[in-house]
């Protein structure tokens, strides 16, 4: 045995720490900011926008932004405002909750791929190459056809496309941790693979994909309004900012208005994650500052 | 390390060159395609799938046949409905039930069948007409006892008797489009897609499926020939996507969104005409009577009672449009003054509540266009304001236009749909789709009314207009009456045409492609 094991690389900060560290930096504290307006106003949706969001008026169709309506009416006279915040929360619900999920299993198969037998690693890494070779409109199609347009389906697209690219940066990263010291001396104390991945491998890659996983939340959202600009999506009258697009597409020489609604939310959000987690990759991995 | 000896282009050249070459393209004259006469471009709304005749699914396959098969008559341009012969000398009526026909000398089919004759006109007209052969378009030669052959060129059409539409919406239809016997034949029967054995003013060139259909100048028409040497027609189904095509120059002619009109009237874009035509088409909500649950006659008259058609109407088409009473619009006989069930949100809610109903979850299948798709929202609100809710279900128009076919696996699905039929100037044309024998051809809703069926076949024969009135107005009566329909409206015609172009249209507004003519 060797004299001295080496140890597993230092754990991230404090939350407390990494918050500091997060709010030295510019364009951190915009993406913050970003990102807390855009969670505030899907949660308190309710009470921010008295209008009901899909309550219909024609009188009111292409009404110009006004104090009883913040940005206006689209064509079947319904409050945009209530509507964009409303849709806020779908676009969330779609990119928080089918993020973690595909966290979740990407990092359960890029394990098992990284540190189980190489025939099981090979097969999976068949399936992870298969998936992502599908482009994502492609795949939509292909489910919505199979399955008809739902919240769901745009659930199943994410977690698909997801997926296969988190499962191989673990995959990866396991392969290397597998021939690490102190993972062969857990191994040689009689240490399970399961308690081996659980203690000394897990805790170990995760951080990064963590991050990953951050920025691509405006991925996701883009993939959620793209479904549901193309009808692919969310069903009417469920407000969702791709439909919002839409309805701006479809009127744009009536109102340029709704498409303003629905677009500026999708850059806001897309800007808040994206300077957020590239803040968050530079606070945990300082050589990557500045890399793009 | 090696070294490149042949000619390197690096990333700044090549960038600047295609710079350059993006800018010479952005600075190019754009001119419209129809200013130099050669190539019309239009806009029709779904793409063609059959080119038969006798089992056509839409009208734009219509124009297209029109164009590409010689006729005994086609419509003539202008503002009143009005027929001109094409494949024909003589086109004549003898008495009520004769009509005397000569064709023109010398219109041959393409593909080498030969010259068209009176056989050709026999075997065409009589293959619609045998029910064997369960043509959709029976009814147009319902009447029809048989074509007798007089010589190669000539001959006489006798009907059964007395046939009000055979002026109206027979003869200038596709139902008198002549095909040559000996190529249906030797297809099998029946034609697909691909045209054979042409003789009209054009011939289909080309099809590329969802993207567009060339018509050519047929160099053996001996004949006046199409305004344009090329027409190419651009299946777009969204009209607010085809205007924008129109502004960035793709498109000589389309129909605009009627949403559109008022906007265009207003700003028309430039070098463009926007004129409104009297539309005879009639758009509906109908409700399958044989699939739960609307097998339940009260819940659909639930239904007619929930949709306020007047907000329906004006929410989709902008206030351009004006709500319908039916099936036959103003100025046809038959048409009606007023919808039996009007909009009365209590009385659907007493009608729900009386069937001890609650709950209730129903789809309603729609063309996946703007304008259809608002409707569709506001008929989903009307019927969340009862307690129903409502699931819209969007489909492209390959899908849409087989859902309720009895051929298909989704017509004991389908509950409830946005539908809209194009119409030609008779009564009978109406009617004729929601006949028993159209249950699951063209009568998606199943209606199946034996009384119905007697009224079109006596509104068939029927000359007197006065009489016509009553039998029509009752047919729709019984329509309403079963619950299966809640009638919205019958639109306007927007047409948006460049001012290069002089457009051939019906008084309705639809194209007579071989009389568009460069200005």
């Amino acid at each position: 045995m060797s004299e001295a094991v080496s140890e597993p690389p230092a754990e991230v900060g404090t939350f407390r720490r990494t918050m500091r560290r997060l709010l030295r930096e510019p364009l951190g504290v915009f993406g913050l900011s970003l990102v807390i307006l855009v969670v505030g106003a899907a949660v308190f949706a309710d009470l921010l926008a008295s209008a009901e969001p899909s309550r219909i008026s024609p009188r009111d169709r292409f009404l110009p932004p006004s104090a009883d309506h913040l940005m206006g009416t689209d064509q079947l006279g319904r409050d945009l405002f209530a509507r964009v915040l409303h849709g806020g929360r779908i676009a969330l619900l779609v990119a928080v909750g089918s993020t973690v999920v595909s966290l979740l299993i990407g990092i359960v198969l890029g394990l098992i791929a990284g540190y189980g037998p190489r025939w099981l690693d090979n097969i999976l890494i068949l399936v992870f190459d298969a998936l992502k070779s599908f482009p994502t409109v492609m795949l939509a199609l292909a489910l919505v056809t199979l399955f008809g347009p739902s919240l769901t389906a745009v659930v199943v697209v994410v977690i698909l496309v997801n997926v296969p690219g988190y499962a191989r940066i673990i995959r990866t990263q396991t392969i290397a941790l597998k021939s690490s010291e102190y993972v062969t001396a857990a191994q040689s104390m009689g240490a399970s693979p399961a308690r081996i991945l659980r203690v000394h491998v897990l805790p170990n890659v995760v951080g990064p994909i963590v991050i990953l996983a951050s920025m691509d939340i405006p991925v996701v959202i883009a993939i959620e309004a793209g479904m549901s600009f193309l009808g692919l999506g969310v069903r009417p009258p469920t407000p969702s900012w791709g439909a919002i697009l839409n309805d701006g597409f479809a009127n744009i020489r009536e109102s340029a208005w709704i498409v303003i609604a629905g677009g500026v939310p999708i850059i806001l959000t897309t800007l808040g994650f994206t300077f957020l987690g590239e803040t968050l990759r530079d606070v945990f991995d300082p050589r990557l500052k500045g890399r793009g | 390390m090696s070294r490149h000896s042949g000619p390197v282009v690096s990333r700044r050249a090549l960038l600047s060159t295609a710079g350059a070459a993006g800018a010479a393209a952005a600075l190019a004259p754009r001119m419209a395609v129809s200013q130099d006469g050669r190539i019309l471009r239009v806009r029709s709304y779904s793409d063609l799938q059959i080119m038969d005749p006798a089992y056509r699914l839409s009208a734009p396959e219509g124009d297209i046949m029109r164009a590409i098969y010689a006729s005994l008559a086609v419509n003539a341009p202008g503002d009143e409905w009005a027929w001109k012969s094409l494949g024909t000398t003589v086109l004549e009526q003898l008495d009520d039930v004769t009509i005397a026909f000569t064709l023109r000398d010398n219109i041959g089919f393409t593909d080498g069948f030969g010259q068209m004759t009176a056989e050709d006109v026999k075997f065409s007209l009589e293959r619609i007409a045998n029910p064997e052969n369960e043509s959709p378009y029976a009814g147009d030669w319902s009447a029809l006892k048989e074509v007798e052959v007089k010589d190669t060129l000539s001959g006489l059409i006798h009907l059964k008797s007395a046939f009000a539409p055979l002026w109206t919406s027979t003869l200038p239809t596709a139902s008198s489009v002549i095909l040559s016997k000996a190529a249906v034949e030797a297809q099998g029967g029946k034609l697909g897609a691909e045209p054979v054995a042409q003789s009209g003013q054009y011939l289909l060139t080309e099809w590329t499926p969802k993207q567009r259909t060339v018509l050519t100048r047929n160099p053996d028409w001996a004949y006046e020939p199409g305004g344009f040497e090329e027409i190419h027609i651009l299946p777009i189904e969204d009209p607010a996507t085809a205007e924008l095509g129109f502004e960035a120059g793709d498109l000589d002619y389309t129909w605009t969104a009627v949403s559109s009109i008022a906007r265009l009237r207003d700003n028309p874009p430039a070098g463009g005409i926007v004129s409104e035509k009297p539309s005879l088409a009639y758009v509906w909500v109908g409700l399958n009577k044989d699939v739960p649950p609307f097998d339940n006659p009260n819940i659909r008259r639930a239904v007619q009672h929930a949709i306020d058609t007047e907000t329906v109407v004006d929410a989709a088409y902008f206030g351009a449009a004006s709500t319908s009473t039916g099936i036959i619009a103003p100025g046809l006989p038959g048409h009606r003054d007023a919808p039996l069930y009007g909009y009365d949100p209590d009385r659907a809610r007493e009608i729900l509540a009386e069937e001890g109903v609650s709950g209730l979850s129903v789809t309603l299948d729609i063309l996946n266009q703007s304008e259809r798709l608002t409707a569709a929202q506001v008929i989903q609100a009307n019927l969340a304001d009862v307690g129903i809710s409502c699931e819209i279900k969007q489909n492209d128009s390959g899908t849409f236009w087989t859902l309720g076919s009895k051929e298909g696996d989704y017509w004991n699905k389908l509950q409830m749909t946005l539908n809209r039929f194009s119409m030609e100037p008779d009564p009978s044309w109406a009617t004729a789709w929601f006949i028993p024998e159209q249950i699951g051809v063209w009568n998606w809703e199943r209606f199946d009314s034996a009384e119905f069926g007697e009224l079109h076949a006596q509104g068939m024969v029927e000359t007197d207009p006065a009489k016509r009135d009553e039998i029509y107005k009752r047919a729709q009566d019984i329509m309403e009456e079963s619950g299966c329909y809640v009638f919205l409206t019958h639109e306007v015609t927007g047409i948006l045409h460049r001012d290069t172009v002089e457009v051939g249209l019906k008084p309705n507004g639809e194209p007579l492609f071989p009389d568009f003519k460069p200005v």
